[in-house]
């Protein structure tokens, strides 16, 4: 037996994990507030919402951009965290999980926005489509005011080709200007997994961007 | 693209690579087209990112969270399947050490059982047992000659 504990390491009753793992993120102020609102604490919920809003509104109008709309996207990503918040397994912080539901909101709110668009024109006799057309706000096609919202088109097209982790950790880096070391940290990755999921993301960013460039057509969001 | 412009891609692109890292890089993008286009690509794709940055900040309206709360009032959290088995971590590291430590004594144990009884007896009772039917049988001898053969003196 002495040779036994010799080998196996004891576990260190009452010591603290010195590394960070979910424990530690579990044991942070956060993490029992998100213990809490898990358990059905309504309280908790709400700080969570009143402490989040502003972030998740700032990310929606940054992606959708209509003011319109905003509050309806921020509306359901809440509902989603609410109704998900049992899942969430503290591997990430908080803030990366909500960030992840906000941006997959926001590209679902725009991809069945098109194909809303679509399916009405569709049932439309071409003198009715061409009178819609001319009608309503062409939110869709209008040609963007300035070469921002030109751009910002163009990257939520190009995004809509990466998986919903790629495009997390793409926005991460680029919009929210975190490093690698820091993407690590918020998602509980390694940071090499997060060095290559980035690489084959920018491939395939590259790729559909030359394919958008020759055939305008040929990139669906 | 090559290794050496791989590995140091993002802070390449986010221009925080040491001085030394951006050298080697750029000394190896000056005598390879390929990974010369594609970074390019991936330069300028990353340029565009800032266009998804809200310039101006936009709050949340007055009585939004009392909205959420009303919208998640009627609704059930899903329940997890896995929260079902879960335990504290910590209990668990504990749980797993117990048990391979019964089990650690519990072989201990066994082991030294074992010592204690010889496995074979002695030849004079080996030879005693010839007298019974059972050792009449080809198997019962073939087993008679294999305990003799195994028997170790005390």
């Amino acid at each position: 037996m002495g040779t036994l504990t010799g080998v196996l390491p004891l576990p260190r009753f009452g010591s603290k994990v010195a590394a960070k793992s979910r424990v530690d993120y579990q044991n942070t102020p956060e993490g029992a507030l998100v213990s809490r609102a898990q358990a059905g604490d309504e309280a908790a919920f709400r700080e969570i919402v009143e402490r989040y809003q502003s972030k998740v509104f700032s990310i929606i109008h940054g992606i959708v951009r209509q003011r319109n709309d905003v509050e309806d996207i921020a509306q359901q990503v809440f509902v989603k965290v609410y109704v998900s918040l049992r899942n969430f397994d503290f591997r990430s912080s908080l803030i990366t999980w909500i960030y992840k539901i906000t941006v997959n909101e926001c590209f679902d709110f725009l991809r069945k926005r098109k194909v809303r668009k679509l399916v009405y024109e569709s049932d439309l006799s071409e003198d009715e489509v061409r009178r819609v057309d001319n009608s309503e706000p062409a939110v869709d096609r209008q040609v963007p005011m300035d070469a921002t919202l030109a751009r910002r088109d163009y990257v939520v097209k190009l995004l809509t080709r990466v998986s919903d982790e790629e495009r997390m950790l793409l926005m991460l880096k680029e919009v929210e200007g975190f490093s690698v070391e820091e993407l690590a940290e918020k998602t509980g990755l390694n940071e090499n997994t997060i060095k290559v999921k980035l690489f084959r993301a920018r491939q395939k960013l590259v790729k559909a961007a030359q394919r958008l460039d020759r055939a305008p057509g040929l990139v669906t969001g | 693209m090559h290794a050496v412009v791989k590995a140091s891609l993002e802070e390449y692109l986010s221009g925080t690579l040491e001085p030394a890292g951006k050298r080697g890089i750029e000394a190896h993008l000056s005598t390879c087209e390929g990974c010369r286009e594609e970074l390019a690509g991936m330069q300028d794709l990353s340029q565009l990112f800032g266009s998804l940055l809200s310039e101006e900040a936009m709050e949340p309206p007055p009585g939004f969270c009392a909205r959420v709360l009303q919208e998640v009032g009627g609704r059930q959290p899903v329940p997890s399947f896995a929260g079902l088995f879960s335990l504290d971590l910590a209990l668990a590291r504990r749980l797993v050490f117990a048990c391979l430590l019964t089990l650690a004594v519990l072989g201990s144990y066994l082991v030294v059982r074992e010592g204690e009884y010889p496995g074979s007896l002695s030849p004079e009772a080996v030879m005693a047992q010839q007298n019974y039917p059972a050792f009449d049988s080809e198997h019962g001898q073939d087993n008679m000659l294999v305990t003799l053969a195994a028997y170790d003196e005390p």
